[in-house]
């Protein structure tokens, strides 16, 4: 009786969460592979005889929110420990958004690569609860784009 | 050599696991750990019980009152009848080993519990569904057989379980909550209980007025009302079907020679 509710919410949560989760893999599958040929590393420096016309600051950010379902069940994953397999895939999605819409940022100002790429996330408190419950997480990626000097340009 | 760029590989960072599949582990795990627990638990209170006299217990909780319970002012006039009720009522339980206190709860939700230390709690939603003296004499008799029968105790123990379960489980700090509503919930679990416990009201009001006329009033009245089925369906859940309930009362008294007709006691208010 005092179970149903819970159990209907987390019943829609769980259809909703894994219908939008596949989705987005979906259009992160297909934009990566837009971008594949696009340089995208961590190294703080060129190769040495490497130049750059011009560079700038890039990044992308995204906020994600844990559905009820997910919750849950890293609730209960919480009272044990070990992998918490449900956020995964969430973080994953995270990370890949974050870094696309670094990528998108970098070719909309007409960059060759990005440098020195660094992921960032934090958490956002809730508002409710005196902040202790998590809104959402954010994942930061952020990276040195670059404009190659034209023969490098050419060279690619 | 060339550079071919690739797509990485598909689930590193992801588990093959399906979100059901952990769900579902998780849930029957989990639950096993909770009944393996809690019949511990619920072992070591009867051990507990064994070892601590009513006496003791009656010491240590004396003054105590739930946190989170909303109680009415001490002049009210329902408080001050009920306990001299209750009054009346323990001196035909002579070898009582509580000093009893009643306390109003301010809920709408008719109910009655008996807490550690002789504490009886009564909703005002009680005080408001009862018709005569009579009805309430057998409800707080009723209680008086849990006292008698330590089965507050072992609600409050089994209590602990289930608000350690809600904590863990949401993640929130409702043990207050837990408790009460642990303490409403689990009994319902112990038929038995119960049954002793109507057993004993009765016999208390028996003793009270001579017969047991409109006792079981109250669970008639809710046997047979359709109207209300969210009240019903919410006691049901504390206690067991009002009818079958009344039914039982019956035969007992029928047993036990009990006269069921009798002048009946209206209330003050």
């Amino acid at each position: 009786m005092n179970f149903g509710m819970p159990l209907l919410i987390l019943m829609i949560a769980y259809f909703i969460g894994t219908h939008l989760e596949k989705r987005h893999f979906q259009s992160i599958l297909k934009r990566e592979d837009e971008a594949r040929g696009f340089p995208v590393v961590s190294f703080d420096t060129m190769p040495d005889n490497w130049t750059a016309s011009r560079s700038d600051l890039v990044s992308g950010s995204v906020v994600i929110s844990l559905d009820y379902f997910k919750r849950v069940i890293a609730g209960l994953r919480g009272l044990i420990g070990g992998r918490i397999k449900t956020y995964e895939p969430l973080l994953d999605r995270a990370r890949r958004e974050a870094v696309l819409r670094m990528i998108e940022d970098a070719r909309s100002q007409g960059y060759d690569a990005v440098f020195n790429v660094r992921l960032e996330t934090s958490r956002l408190a809730n508002a409710t609860r005196n902040g202790k419950g998590t809104a959402g997480v954010e994942m930061l990626a952020y990276g040195t784009a670059v404009k190659f000097a034209s023969r490098f340009a050419n060279a690619q | 050599m060339r550079f071919v760029a690739r797509q990485p590989k598909e689930g590193i960072n992801v588990s093959d696991t399906h979100p059901l599949v952990e769900a579902g582990t998780l849930v029957v795990g989990l639950t096993a750990i909770f009944v393996i627990i809690a019949v511990v638990l619920i072992f070591m209170v009867e051990v507990v019980l064994y070892f601590v006299s009513a006496e003791d217990e009656a010491k240590l909780f004396d003054g105590w009152l739930p946190e989170d319970l909303v109680t009415v002012s001490y002049t009210d006039e329902r408080l001050l009848e009920t306990q001299a009720l209750v009054d009346r009522l323990v001196l035909h339980w002579p070898d009582a080993p509580y000093e009893f206190r009643v306390e109003i709860d301010d809920s709408e939700q008719a109910n009655a519990m008996a807490l550690p230390g002789g504490l009886v709690i009564v909703t005002q939603g009680l005080l408001d569904e009862v018709e005569s003296e009579n009805e309430l004499a057998f409800v707080l008799g009723h209680e008086l057989g849990h006292f008698k029968n330590r089965d507050h105790v072992r609600a409050l123990g089994r209590g602990v379980v289930l608000s350690i379960f809600f904590a863990a489980l949401t993640g929130n700090d409702v043990a207050g909550i837990g408790i009460k509503s642990a303490d409403l919930t689990l009994r319902s679990f112990s038929r038995r209980q119960e049954a002793r416990a109507d057993d004993f009201g009765l016999q208390v009001v028996n003793s009270e007025y001579g017969h047991v006329n409109e006792a079981w009033h109250l669970f008639e009245r809710w046997g047979g009302k359709d109207d209300s089925i969210i009240d019903l369906v919410k006691y049901l859940s504390t206690h067991p079907d009002s009818g079958d309930r009344a039914a039982t009362m019956k035969r007992h008294a029928e047993e036990k020679g009990w006269q069921s007709d009798g002048e009946i006691t209206p209330l003050s208010w």
